[in-house]
Formats: structure tokens, C-alpha cells, sequence
């Protein structure tokens, strides 16, 4: 019988993080490296899962729970690879893990955040408040121990935040390390990015201030977001009554991603019913090409939506963006197909359906990696004993990106024994 | 509502396909270019209505639409085009074969639009100016072969061009005769299109005064107002502009050379200072910078609005041959180059070509958009411009 070796997981979202799991429950040891200093990737940041409208921390604890049970998972986080090389069932990876600055003595008890007279932008809430440079990104954050933000940090000349500690969790001097791993098969799991809003020059190039995307909208409803769940409109905080969802956001677009992303009809569909149970008056229109809400779950969710007679569905892809000076009211363009006349549709606040864009295609995996023209993993054609998981491989909802990590587990397994 | 029996007509989509807008199928009706498009009425806003009558075939909807011809085709639609269907191409492709089929004759269309007659079209300039050539006096001929005794290049001798030099088709007359077939192919043209417009759209939504309206379209016309909506195209308003006051310009001044001919008898070549003179150089001028922003812009654009079909570039190497032949022939002549002779004489035959296709060429959007333009305002379908 061949020796089991170990299997690397790249990412650790949904994905990387069930890949891991499935593997190490039947019996193989699993290394995890996650970029940010956090676990639970793009699911962290969502309000809630479609259809079931269930928080995702309910899906992520599970997991956690699973991780902390089974010995043979081996966390990283900051921690990004630098380097592949070998075969199926021998692989060298050269992994760089960057200073966490805080260590396992952190108790979680926010003093340093308090301390720290840095603020940054707050990226987990993409950029709608500030953060200090010493910070957790939200109350159920895995690991629960803080970070301090190496690029923002003032380093030991302010060291107010290793005077705050109390329980001696703050090292500044703590360095960058290189590790060397060998693994049996490679898991790719990294995941997918939102497509960046100011390349869409006539839905307002981001510029527009009561105009976000359906991530920041996940992020605003989320009880842990950046309006402590409060449906409030950028621009003053004021109830956000009356939204469009502007479908296709650059998706379905061969100026900007020549694809379908998949889970933007689902997402507009469900943050309508954040707007609709926040607001009992609000009303909620949805411009749309077409509905794409495959299966029978989800297209029984689109007639629960449909039947509400607050919101409304157009068909008209909207075209032009612009804002009312005055009130910061949104202006929005499009042709109602159906009647064949344009519209010019005032709202408190718009949100884009933008799409899904690989992380691969602006940062590629170091290694011998194939890809498609989008920037997907090409994975019919990567190196027997290296797989792709979820929306690395083409846009996926969380539970397929689930069926595919755990599919994903035995091939992986099958590798490490080779 | 009533049952609507609609029957494609393939034969117009694949007249469409092989006219530029072979794009016209990948159309997935998201709309974005009717609100990108800066010169559409709000209400029942083009082109995507177009988009899905051209995949259907619905001829007589198109050719009879004041729509296809309101569009000035400045691309904003194909830029933003999330499927690369390119509606401003298609467009020009309907509006291509709503040229022809009002056409007086359509073979003249067919000449002037068919890719495999572009032999044809030149053919028959070339040998009607070799025959009025031969025509000229046999000594000037002679002078010319043996380039004596001429202290300066005369071309008006090389192709008779005026009534008393005893030729039987001198060029002036040519060029009335076709300007005068020219003009009736576009009346006739004309009122086939209003007419066709007129029972397309049934009843008009309030009887407009025409005269009004034609004055207010000419206005908007030479003001090149629309040009300015445009974006992707936005730099063709400077060209269109230049070229087209280049035409009257240059009409004007032919309609004098006519008068100093046939009513005073004062033939050329004419001073430097004649008024006319002066208005044909000044017009020779802006001719030049008009055709080549146009082709600069083009080029330039070609990204996002296409590359063009046949029908727009064989109409821009005709304007462009004018002016590239009209400028060798004048700077032959002040060089005293023989060689002026053979660029005297293809000017002619690109200027006559461009007279005489006019309304069944690209050069027909003179007419057919007017006419549209008046049609809209007439029929209630575009605002007044005050």
C-alpha cells in the first residue's frame, strides 16, 4: 500500500474549507492556506443564503466545528503560495506566511482596537466604513483572534496597542516566514472577486454615491455590517425606501465579462426581501434581460417574489446612471421592452448585480496552471493530482461550490495515495 | 388584440446578412442600445425594435420607417453592445436596401451597391470620358501628345468642357444632363418613401406643416446638431460638416460655371479672384479636411463602431478619389506636368460617379434622411427643434 500523503488546500473560503474537512475526516492530513487572516472567504461577508434565507455562519460554524474536531487539519492564514512544483502524489509547495503580529494568547476583548489610532478603510465591508489597523472583521470571525494590519500598522514607534494588551497577545517584531510542504494532490480553491464597478462607465463608474453593488447590499443588511444591519442609503443615512436592481452588471457583457455569472438573479431576488421585511412600504423594481433562476427551488423563489406587489420587474437592461445633484436621488435609464418605452426612474439607492470574476484573473497561481480566455481555472487541463473547486472554475452558488469541493475530496485522496 | 400572423421574409434577413449587418442575429433584445443611443425619441425609442424586425424579416416595417433613416449611426449603440450585434451596422445595412427598393431604377442600385459590379460602376465613366475626349479638337489633342507649344496646361481643351468648343457633348452639359437624371431619381425616390412611410404608419398623430417642418429639418441638417449627440462618433461632425458645406460650396460654384458659360459666355480657366473661383477653393479646402476626419475617424473607431461595408466605403474612396485626383490635377497643372492630364481625367470620372449614383449610393442619406427627418416631425413622431 502506498504512504498517504498530505493534501494542500489553496483558499480557504466555502470551498477550500470543505475540501478540507471531507478529506480530513476520511482520514488524510490537510494543510489550509488562506490569503486574508481570516476563514469562511465571500460567505462571511453575506447577509444571508438563497432560498432558505438561513445566515451563512450557520453553514461556516458547522465547518469550523469539523475543523477543530478533526486533528489533521493544518491552518494558515496569511499565507500565500509562492511556489509548485513536482507531480501527482509529490508535490513541493514553498508557502509564505506574513506576520499575524498577534498570537494565540488573544482573547478577542477589542482593547488593542481601541488603542490603535490608525483607521483604514474597511475592506471586508468593502470600503463603507473604517476599521483600525488592529482589528477582527466581524463578531464571528474565525480564528477570533485579532490582527494588526501590516501595511497600515505604525510598527513598534506607537506599540499603543502591545501597551493595551493585556494578556501579551501583540508582537510587532514577529516576521515573515517561507515553509516548505510536500503533498500528495493540490486543492485550487481561491475563489472569485466582484467585478470592479468602475470599469462600468455608464452605470456611474462607482462614482455614484447611493449606487453600490449587491456585495456591499449583503454587506449593509448584515446585522454584523457597517449599519449594524439598517438598510441605510450611502449618502445620508436615510432609509433606503425605494430600490433598483440593475441585473447584468457587466456580466453577460462582451465589453466586460462574456459569461453568465450565475448567482446575480438569486442574489437581487433575495436582498428584495431584506428591503421588503426591513420596510414594510418600501417598493423594489428589478431590470433585468432575463430571470435566470435555474431548477425548481429557485424558480419557486422567483414567483414568491414576483407575487408581491411592491416590487416590480422589468425587462430592459438599465443603460445610463446618473445621480440628482440635489437630493443624491439615483436617475435611472432603460427601454421597457415589453411596452417599448424608455424609462427615466428616480430611487433612493440602486444596486448593481455585478458579476463574478475568478481571482485567477488578475492573480494567477504560481505553478504550471491552465486557464480560460476569462481567467477561470482551466480544469479539464491542469496537472493530474491539482483540482479546482467552486467559482474558480466557472460562477457557482455556495451549494454547488459544496458538491463540487466535496466530489473534489475523494479525487484528492485518490492522488495522495499515488 | 388581434391575431397577428407574422411571416418572415428570408430572403430580406440574408439581404441584410450580406449587406454589413451579418451581426444582426447575435441581438439578445436587453435594450441597452435604445438608451444609449442620444438621437432616439423617448417614446418607442430605436434600435432594438429594428434589431428584432431585421431578425424576423419584417421588410416592410423597416423600409418604411422613419427610424432607420433618424439614426445617424454614431455607434454609441454598437460600442455598448454587450453581444457585439452591432445595431449601427445593421441599421445602415436596412437603410442600404430601403435605397434600393425605392429606387427609380434599381439597377442603378444594384450597380452601385454590389460588390461584384464595382467594374461596371467604373466602366462606364471611363469610357464616356474617353469618348467625349476624343471629341476634343484634334490639334489640341496633338499639342497636348506632343507637349508643345503650350505655355500652360489648358484641361479644358484636353476634355471639351463648354458649349462653343464645337463638341458635341461638351463636359458642362454632361454633368447638367446627369445632375438632371440624378434629381429624378431622387423625386421619384422621395415620394416612394413617404409614401411608403405614410401608409407604415397609418394615422399620423397630427397633421404637421410641412413647409415648417422642412425648414426646421434643413436647419437642424446644416447646423449638424444630431452629429453632436453622438459620442463614439463624435469626431465625424467636424468632417460631415466640413464636407458637406464643401458640397454646396462646390455646387454653388458649378451652377455659376454653368451661367458664365451658357448665359455670358465667359469660359475658363478663370482667375484666381473670381468670386466663384474663390468659393470652389475655399470649398476645395474644406472638402479635403472633411474626407479625411471622416476616414481618420473610421479607422480610429473601427473598435467600437465596425469597420464599415462595401456600400460606406466605396462611397468614401469615391469622395476621397475627387479630392485626391481634383488636388494632383491642380498641382500638375501649376507644375506644368503632363501627368495632370490623366488626373484631370479621373477626376471626372470620380465626380460623375458620385453625381450621377447619388441617390441610389450612400450619397442617397441626403435625401432619404431629410426626407425621414421631415416625415418625423410631420408625422408628430420627433419634437420641433425650436
Amino acid at each position: 500500500m502506498a504512504e498517504n500523503k498530505k493534501v494542500l488546500v489553496i483558499g480557504g473560503g466555502f470551498s477550500g474549507l470543505t475540501a478540507a474537512v471531507e478529506t480530513a475526516e476520511a482520514g488524510f492530513e490537510v494543510i489550509i492556506v488562506e490569503k486574508t487572516p481570516f476563514f469562511g472567504g465571500r460567505v462571511t461577508q453575506l447577509n444571508k443564503y438563497f432560498p432558505k434565507l438561513c445566515p451563512p455562519n450557520c453553514g461556516l460554524e458547522i465547518n469550523f466545528k469539523r475543523i477543530k474536531n478533526s486533528g489533521d487539519i493544518i491552518l494558515h492564514t496569511l499565507a500565500e503560495v509562492e511556489k509548485i512544483s513536482g507531480q501527482e502524489g509529490n508535490y513541493d509547495v514553498t508557502i509564505k506566511l506574513s506576520p499575524r503580529f498577534v498570537n494565540d494568547k488573544c482573547v478577542g476583548c477589542n482593547a488593542c482596537a481601541e488603542a490603535c489610532p490608525v483607521e483604514m478603510p474597511n475592506e471586508f465591508n468593502f470600503g463603507m466604513n473604517k476599521t483600525r489597523a488592529a482589528y477582527i472583521t466581524h463578531n464571528q470571525a474565525f480564528p477570533f483572534k485579532y490582527v494588526i494590519d501590516g501595511k497600515n500598522c505604525k510598527g513598534t514607534s506607537c506599540s499603543k496597542c502591545v501597551a493595551a494588551c493585556k494578556y501579551d497577545a501583540i508582537h510587532l517584531d514577529m516576521k515573515a516566514e517561507t515553509i516548505n510542504v510536500n503533498v500528495g494532490a493540490i486543492v485550487l480553491a481561491t475563489g472569485w472577486e466582484p467585478y470592479d464597478v468602475t470599469k462600468l462607465d455608464i452605470l456611474g463608474a462607482g462614482q455614484i454615491k447611493n449606487v453600490i453593488t449587491n456585495m456591499q447590499m449583503e454587506r449593509l443588511a448584515s446585522p454584523n455590517g457597517p449599519t449594524d444591519g439598517k438598510i441605510l442609503r450611502p449618502s445620508d443615512s436615510k432609509p433606503a425606501m425605494n430600490i433598483a436592481f440593475v441585473q447584468c452588471a457587466g456580466s453577460r457583457d462582451e465589453n466586460h465579462l462574456p459569461y453568465c455569472s450565475y448567482i446575480c438573479c438569486m442574489a437581487s431576488l433575495k436582498q428584495v426581501t431584506y428591503v421588503r421585511e426591513q420596510y414594510p412600504d418600501s417598493t423594489a423594481r428589478i431590470f433585468y434581460i432575463d430571470i435566470r433562476t435555474p431548477g425548481t427551488r429557485y424558480e419557486q423563489f422567483y414567483r414568491k417574489i414576483q407575487g408581491d406587489q411592491n416590487v416590480t420587474f422589468t425587462k430592459g437592461k438599465v443603460a445610463r446612471i446618473t445621480e440628482d445633484p440635489a437630493t443624491k436621488d439615483v436617475i435611472v435609464e432603460a427601454e421597457d421592452v415589453m411596452s417599448g418605452k424608455k424609462i427615466k426612474a428616480r430611487f433612493d439607492m440602486v444596486v448593481l448585480a455585478t458579476g463574478m470574476v475568478p481571482s485567477t484573473r488578475a492573480a494567477k497561481i504560481p505553478g504550471d496552471i491552465a486557464y480560460t480566455p476569462e481567467g477561470f481555472v482551466a480544469a479539464a487541463s491542469l496537472n493530474k493530482g491539482i483540482y479546482a473547486v467552486g467559482s474558480l472554475k466557472s460562477p457557482v452558488d455556495v451549494a454547488r461550490s459544496v458538491q463540487d469541493a466535496t466530489g473534489v475530496a475523494i479525487k484528492s485522496i485518490q492522488s495522495a495515495r499515488r | 388584440m388581434t391575431e397577428q400572423i407574422i411571416k418572415p421574409d428570408v430572403k430580406f434577413i440574408n439581404d441584410i446578412i450580406a449587406s454589413g449587418g451579418e451581426s444582426v442575429k447575435k441581438c439578445f433584445q436587453c435594450a441597452t442600445c435604445s438608451v444609449v443611443c442620444n438621437v432616439t425619441p423617448d417614446d418607442n425609442p430605436f434600435p432594438r425594435k429594428e434589431m428584432l424586425q431585421a431578425q424576423w424579416g419584417l421588410k416592410d416595417k423597416l423600409i418604411n420607417n422613419p427610424d432607420v433613416w433618424l439614426c445617424h449611426q454614431c455607434s454609441d449603440c454598437t460600442a455598448y453592445c454587450p453581444r457585439g450585434a452591432k445595431p449601427g451596422e445593421v441599421l445602415n445595412a436596412v437603410r442600404q436596401l430601403s435605397i434600393k427598393h425605392v429606387s427609380m431604377i434599381p439597377l442603378f442600385a444594384k450597380i452601385a451597391q454590389d460588390p461584384k459590379l464595382i467594374w461596371l460602376l467604373f466602366a462606364v465613366p471611363i469610357v464616356l470620358f474617353y469618348v467625349v475626349m476624343r471629341f476634343a479638337h484634334h490639334e489640341t489633342l496633338e499639342f497636348i501628345r506632343l507637349g508643345e507649344n503650350m505655355d500652360q496646361m489648358v484641361y479644358h481643351m484636353f476634355i471639351p468642357a463648354d458649349p462653343h468648343m464645337n463638341a458635341p457633348f461638351p463636359l458642362k452639359m454632361i454633368f447638367a444632363l446627369t445632375a438632371v437624371f440624378s434629381v429624378l431619381s431622387a423625386v421619384v425616390g422621395v415620394n416612394r418613401l413617404w409614401t411608403g412611410m405614410k401608409a407604415q404608419a397609418g394615422q399620423l398623430k397630427s397633421g404637421g406643416n410641412l413647409m415648417e417642418d422642412i425648414i426646421s429639418s434643413v436647419k437642424t441638417i446644416f447646423a449638424h446638431s444630431k452629429f453632436a449627440d453622438c459620442n463614439v462618433n463624435r469626431l465625424r461632425q467636424w468632417g460631415h460638416m466640413l464636407l458637406s458645406y464643401s458640397f454646396a460650396g462646390l455646387a454653388i460654384s458649378g451652377i455659376l460655371a454653368l451661367i458664365y458659360s451658357y448665359l455670358f459666355n465667359i469660359t475658363g480657366p478663370y482667375a484666381l479672384t473670381n468670386p466663384m473661383k474663390l468659393l470652389s477653393q475655399a470649398s476645395m479646402i474644406a472638402f479635403l479636411a472633411g474626407i479625411v476626419i471622416l476616414i481618420y475617424n473610421r479607422f480610429t473607431q473601427a473598435g467600437k463602431a465596425g469597420m464599415g461595408s462595401y456600400f460606406d466605403w466605396i462611397f468614401l474612396s469615391i469622395v476621397a478619389g475627387i479630392g485626391a485626383t481634383g488636388l494632383l490635377a491642380l498641382g500638375f497643372r501649376l507644375a506644368n506636368m503632363s501627368a495632370g492630364y490623366a488626373a484631370f481625367y479621373l477626376h471626372f470620372v470620380f465626380v460623375w460617379l458620385l453625381l450621377a449614383y447619388a441617390p441610389y449610393s450612400k450619397f442617397a442619406h441626403l435625401f432619404y434622411r431629410t426626407t425621414a427627418m421631415v416625415f418625423a416631425k410631420y408625422s408628430g413622431r420627433e419634437g420641433k427643434q425650436v
